[in-house]
């Protein structure tokens, strides 16, 4: 605080010994707010408000937007809307925060001698082009490719992969939806035949068991998690991690397996289910394939196996599979401790086989139900043209690449007849010098990719790198070539699609700084500038374009072409997929719909895939020289990914520790010589970080917990892949810990 | 070529959606809410003997922490303000150990101690209510209440000058609305209750609150922590062993250490036999320089602490806490003492020129003198009026009176310095316990702060004061000077020590 404003501040006494109001208590005076919104700071009263689905997590609130003359200046959520009913976790209170950072991007930046210099759009435009297609020259089309993001709008990842793709000739561009979703993809696309997580979010109110496997919801997705508290049906919670989460705690049950051992349980799960007779093997058959191979593999999934394999204690596995076994609605609940796994893909089967066999599919409170990571993970899934082609298409089926091009009114020559690499092939390719160009729009692989020295190498590797993101500072930002400001959510319009499949609307209710400009008007220029803007004369605003991938869904799974507009999708409070024309008869759709409720999967014969393999190694495990389970995830309902935005707002940093925190067992207190509390140093064969111990005996021995929004915590992972899903394992590895101690304590206990 | 393009995306970029297309219609009065919260508060207001209290369910509290984030957005407070706060505990054995999430904000306690302790009577307990309310305009900016405060509840605002805290949205609760946070809370794990003032003594007493949390016995607060699965003792909070720098106060340092300092230099200019140093006798320099210095020292230590200050502007009210607040008492008798001081300094000056009775020097000698041991007493009540384990008594009166003590007896400096850093060495160098998972003290924690983080501090503090002894040999002026050093150097360890046992935080 300076002496100036220090000054500024001072007030002077009125006559009187005590004020009993004056001007500051007037700063928080409340006054009665109108549109039901209560009591609201006088200085924040909106004269209109509107909604917009929040543009974090994949929950999908809506959160009423405060305007004063169309300007946003505070927010609460939505009580009508189906999905949040008023709530937010922290990160949606503070939405509108982030855009505010003094480190917004205001200019396209190019990188020259060291610094990043302003330049002008046109500039910009012109260093794109110039230069991805220099690259395209020398060393084919194919050597540039994208890295996009499940952040963005339906509509603007459509737009991308489309002009990418259709008009710039790129052949690879993959989402960091890779690093969250994919195996949740994979394993639906294999089993039912198509991407569809089958659940709405009334299943957690209407199940007897809820079986949480690697899911923390209490922090990670704190309003999905409020929908749990309302289920009176006096539930059974169960949770499957290896720490005792906040999640662990609130549950009945809590099974600490051992790291990717959950592969094992869930065979042994089914074992279980055929010994007991909790599967009609009948009824299964008739909307199921591979059933009787499934009782004959997990045949050698006995209870000992199982229980040697996992660590889980006799009665508490026991409870488990009587609880699975005797006829109730059970509902699995799973995320990135499932997905985030070398064997990734299959155990996301097994759980989804388990549900098959037991009849848990299609009747509310039951499912085999993956919890979905970011805002628009599940619009980046059917519309991001990147490993489908767009509305959930093949591009090597030639009529479905007649079908698109005849939507788009574009030539079908254009659409490339082979699949794009996925991420981590994408950064070898980078690495073997195949790709040198790079696009990456919205993502920060610069902190979150896995084996972060191995990552940072390939920097020079690249000719060119554009980054497109909110903020020029992000770790990704700072290696590119060309920075393009972006606007943020709140500064745009356009579609998300939520977890249990429900589109909803954003609207713009800010002006971006500067020049920065929506995603899809950067889109927009790069396609004009590209020399193929005519391709997207149609691709005006973004409803236009949502009209196009209504027509895209057209006979899919994932049909809405009834819905009419956004204007619908608000009045019916988000639109839950399919909503095909022929429903619209109906005057409404219901606020929340599974899917299977007829035993109709998606593969041409109507039945699902019961896919099994055996359990393989993981790709590192603690030996001699490193002795602990490194274990990463989310560290607090504050914090978002990277941080990029999250880190931006004063009251979210202030709910997660300061310094980053390696949570380890009492009983390793001794073997790496530290208090708790202090700082130490920890290694694995790749990189290393430091963090200030916290002892608990929620991780267990020889385990060490680390949240994975300290930009250090990648070095230490380990570069290795799920081979059917190709998302990474970020969830194992082995690492070290030595303490760091402070002079004056190392002086004391004799150590200098 | 694209600069057409380019001038529409950027106009177009600037234009909002147009709120006609898309505002909402549904103006009315009330909250959409309502019926969330209809059973998380009370129909009826308090009746004589009761009060409004939080009541936090902690089989729903998850740590989402939306409590946090609408206190700030629905309040309308500033960037990182927020009157609600969630920390955790955790502990138990391994197969049973568990995380505890815990939100917390003001306890609106039955015997305030922010209240206490004001100087300007800036609180009020709402009589009716029992809501703490804090006057923002009648509030000097002292933070005194943050330090008597043990849960840390009230926050000061640099902008303001003054602090500002939790008021349980009385406007709120008074129009039949939930309060900000009571409101937020996706699993309605915090409502307001009507609780007696006697259930809240009660439980007070026997001790029931949070483990690893303030004894309640300080200040009686009323929140009640419910559980169907009782917590065990033994939990500790996150943060138990890395507590974290508190504020070093630095006019506060000078105002101290000065005043303190001035009154043993007042002592010693007439203890001191001044031909003991070798200095010519006749002259009297000697005292007459201990003199000046002592009532400027004084004099400077006053202004200081007027800096400390907000809203300095508005400290004139400081006398009307002066019944509960040791703070107002001390503010009260040091302005006395900076007055006895000055005239202790300036009779010697005037004599040549003024004809002063022959016991103006001595009285107001003696009066500078009393009046400075009841402002240094007064001082240290201040610390240890707070509850604070580590100003608990000894630990701020040997601080203080040794300051004193250090300036008065010049003669055996050596010795009084060296067993006045033997006394903070061994709170220093606490051992902890030998345990994985050690419940420490407070003294333990503020010990692990001076060796941790402070730990730079604390070796210039021991090096300065042993320099200090050595010089003494050499010169007194130069040893009197390092000492002083030393002990700012004390004093803002002292503070930036000085933990409170506050709630758990993460």
């Amino acid at each position: 605080m300076n002496f100036k404003s220090k000054i500024s501040n001072l007030r002077f006494p009125r006559p009187v010994l005590r004020e009993w109001d004056g001007t500051l208590t007037s700063e928080l005076v409340r006054t009665p707010g109108r549109f039901g919104l209560g009591q609201l700071p006088a200085a924040h009263q909106p004269d209109a408000v509107t909604g917009s689905i929040c543009g974090f997590c994949s929950t999908g609130c809506n959160l009423t937007l405060h305007l004063r003359k169309g300007n946003a200046v505070n927010l609460t959520p939505d009580p009508h809307y189906p999905v949040n009913l008023g709530m937010a976790c922290p990160k949606g209170w503070e939405a509108l925060t982030p855009l505010d950072a003094p480190d917004r991007g205001t200019t396209p930046l190019r990188h020259s001698g060291g610094i990043m210099q302003p330049i002008s759009w046109p500039e910009a435009l012109m260093e794109f082009t110039t230069r991805m297609q220099a690259v395209q020259t020398t060393y084919g089309t194919h050597a540039a490719a994208f890295l996009s993001t499940g952040q963005i709008t339906s509509e603007e990842m459509a737009f991308l992969g489309t002009l990418a793709k259709f008009g710039m000739g790129i052949l690879h561009g993959d989402g960091n939806t890779r690093q969250c979703m994919a195996t949740a993809v994979t394993a639906y696309k294999q089993s039912f035949g198509f991407d569809a997580p089958p659940f709405t979010y009334a299943d957690f109110e209407e199940s007897d068991v809820l079986v949480f496997i690697g899911a923390n919801p209490c922090i990670a997705h704190p309003i999905m998690w409020q929908r749990v508290m309302r289920n009176r049906r006096q539930p059974e919670i169960v949770v499957i991690d290896p720490r005792r989460t906040e999640t662990a705690c609130a549950a009945t049950l809590h099974l600490p397996v051992r790291p990717k051992s959950d592969l094992t349980l869930f065979y042994g799960l089914a074992h279980e289910a055929f010994c007991r007779g909790a599967v009609d093997h009948a009824s299964v058959s008739s909307y199921a394939h591979g059933l009787e191979d499934y009782a004959a593999f997990t045949r050698s999934f006995t209870r000992e196996r199982v229980l040697a394999e996992t660590g889980l204690e006799s009665a508490d596995y026991e409870r488990l599979v009587t609880l699975i076994t005797t006829g109730k609605r059970v509902s699995l609940w799973w995320t990135m401790g499932v997905n985030q796994s070398h064997q990734a893909t299959r155990t996301a089967q097994a759980i989804i086989n388990l549900a098959l066999i037991t009849g848990n599919i299609g009747k509310p409170g039951t499912g085999a139900n993956s919890i979905t990571g970011q805002c628009n993970a599940m619009g980046s899934r059917l519309f991001s043209n990147t490993t489908n082609l767009l509305g959930g298409h093949d591009f090597t089926n030639p009529n479905h690449r007649a079908k698109i091009a005849t939507i788009l009114d574009i030539d079908p020559s254009r659409i490339p007849d082979q699949n794009s690499l996925a991420y981590d092939q994408i950064l070898e390719a980078v690495e073997d010098g195949r790709i040198r160009a790079l696009w990456i729009i919205a993502t920060n692989p610069a902190h979150s990719w896995i084996h972060q020295n191995r990552f940072h190498a390939l920097r020079e590797k690249l000719n060119f790198l554009v980054v497109q993101d909110m903020y020029p500072t992000t770790e990704t930002a700072r290696m590119a070539d060309l920075y393009l400001p972006a606007a943020g959510w709140g500064e745009k319009e356009g579609t998300f699609i939520n977890s249990e499949r429900r589109i909803g609307v954003i609207r713009q209710v800010r002006r971006p700084p500067g020049q920065a400009l929506s995603d899809f008007r950067i889109f927009r220029a790069l396609a004009d500038a590209w020399g193929c803007g005519s391709m997207f004369a149609r691709w005006t605003s973004p409803e236009a374009v949502f009209q196009m991938l209504k027509a895209c869904t057209t006979g899919q799974p994932c049909d809405i072409t009834g819905i009419r507009d956004y204007n619908h999708i608000e009045e019916e409070g988000g639109i839950q997929w399919p909503f095909p024309q022929e429903q619209t008869r109906v005057p409404s759709p219901l606020p929340e719909r599974r899917l299977f409720e007829d035993r109709r999967f998606y593969h041409p014969d109507g039945k699902a895939r019961i896919l099994f393999d055996p359990p393989t190694p993981v790709p590192e495990s603690p030996d001699e020289d490193f002795p602990f389970w490194l274990l990463t995830g989310r560290g607090s309902s504050s914090q978002w990914h990277t941080g990029s935005r999250t880190e931006k707002s004063a009251i979210l940093r202030k709910l997660h520790p300061s310094d980053p925190i390696v949570e380890i067992h009492p009983a390793d207190v001794a073997k790496i010589g530290v208090e708790d509390a202090e700082w130490v140093r920890i290694e694995s064969r790749r990189g290393a970080a430091k963090a200030r111990v916290s002892i608990t005996p929620t991780i267990p021995p020889r385990h060490v917990f680390l949240a994975m929004h300290d930009h250090q915590v990648n070095r230490l992972t380990v570069w290795a892949v799920d081979p059917h899903s190709r998302q990474p394992a970020y969830k194992c590895g082995a690492v070290r810990l030595s303490p760091i101690r402070q002079r004056i304590e190392r002086v004391l206990s004799g150590q200098v | 070529m694209t600069s057409t393009l380019l001038d529409d995306l950027l106009a177009e970029q600037n234009c909002l959606t147009p709120v006609s297309r898309f505002a909402r219609e549904h103006d009315r009065k009330g909250n959409n809410l309502a019926g969330t919260y209809r059973d998380l508060i009370p129909l009826s207001a308090p009746g004589p003997g009761e009060q409004y209290a939080f009541e936090v369910n902690l089989d729903q509290c998850s740590g989402c922490k939306a409590c946090v984030a609408a206190c700030h957005s629905l309040n309308g407070l500033d960037d990182s303000e927020s009157w609600r706060t969630v920390g955790r505990l955790h502990g138990g054995s391994h197969g049973n150990s568990i995380v505890q999430t815990v939100t917390t904000a003001c306890h609106h306690c039955a015997d305030p101690g922010c209240a206490n302790g004001c100087p300007v009577l800036a609180y009020e307990k709402d009589p009716a209510t029992g809501i703490v309310r804090h006057l923002d305009d009648q509030c000097i900016g002292c933070q005194y209440c943050i330090m008597k405060c043990p849960y840390e509840v009230p926050q000061y605002s640099d902008r303001l000058g003054i602090v500002r805290k939790c008021d349980m949205c009385h406007g709120r609760l008074s129009a039949g609305e939930a309060p900000a946070c009571v409101q937020a809370c996706p699993t309605s794990a915090i409502s307001i209750r009507i609780l007696p003032t006697s259930t809240a003594q009660i439980r007070a007493k026997e001790g029931i609150f949070l483990p690893d949390s303030p004894d309640p016995r300080i200040t009686i607060p009323t929140t009640q922590y419910v559980s169907n699965k009782p917590l065990s003792a033994d939990l500790r909070a996150a943060n138990h062993a890395a507590p974290t720098v508190q504020p070093g106060h630095g006019p506060l340092v000078f105002m101290l250490v000065f005043t303190q300092a001035g009154l043993g230099l007042l002592t010693a200019s007439m203890l001191v036999p001044l031909d003991i140093y070798g200095f010519p006798a006749h002259g009297g320099s000697l005292q007459l320089g201990f003199l000046l210095t002592a009532a400027l020292l004084v004099l400077v230590g006053l202004i200081a602490s007027v800096l400390h200050l907000g809203q300095p502007l508005k400290a004139w009210r400081a006398f009307l806490g002066w019944r509960k607040s040791w703070l107002s008492r001390e503010i009260l008798v040091l302005g006395a003492f900076g007055a006895a001081a000055i005239a202790a300094a300036a009779i010697p000056l005037l004599t040549p020129w003024f004809d002063l009775p022959p016991w103006a020097a001595p009285a107001s000698w003696l009066a500078a003198i009393l009046t400075g041991i009841a402002g240094v007493f007064c001082s240290a009540m201040v610390y240890h009026d707070t509850q604070r384990v580590v100003w608990r008594g000894q630990r701020t009166f040997i601080r203080f009176f040794g300051t004193t003590a250090l300036f008065a007896l010049p003669q055996v400096l050596p010795i009084s310095l060296f067993l006045k850093l033997l006394w903070e060495a061994r709170l220093t160098f606490l051992p902890n316990p030998d345990s994985p998972l050690p419940q420490l003290t407070d003294p333990q924690r503020c010990a692990r702060l001076l060796r941790g983080p402070l730990h730079r501090w604390t070796m210039a503090r021991f090096l300065i004061g042993l320099t200090a002894i050595a010089v003494y040999f050499i010169s007194l002026p130069a040893a009197l000077l390092l000492t002083l050093v030393g002990e700012l150097i004390e004093r803002s360890l002292y503070f930036k020590s000085g933990i409170s046992a506050g709630m758990p935080g993460s």
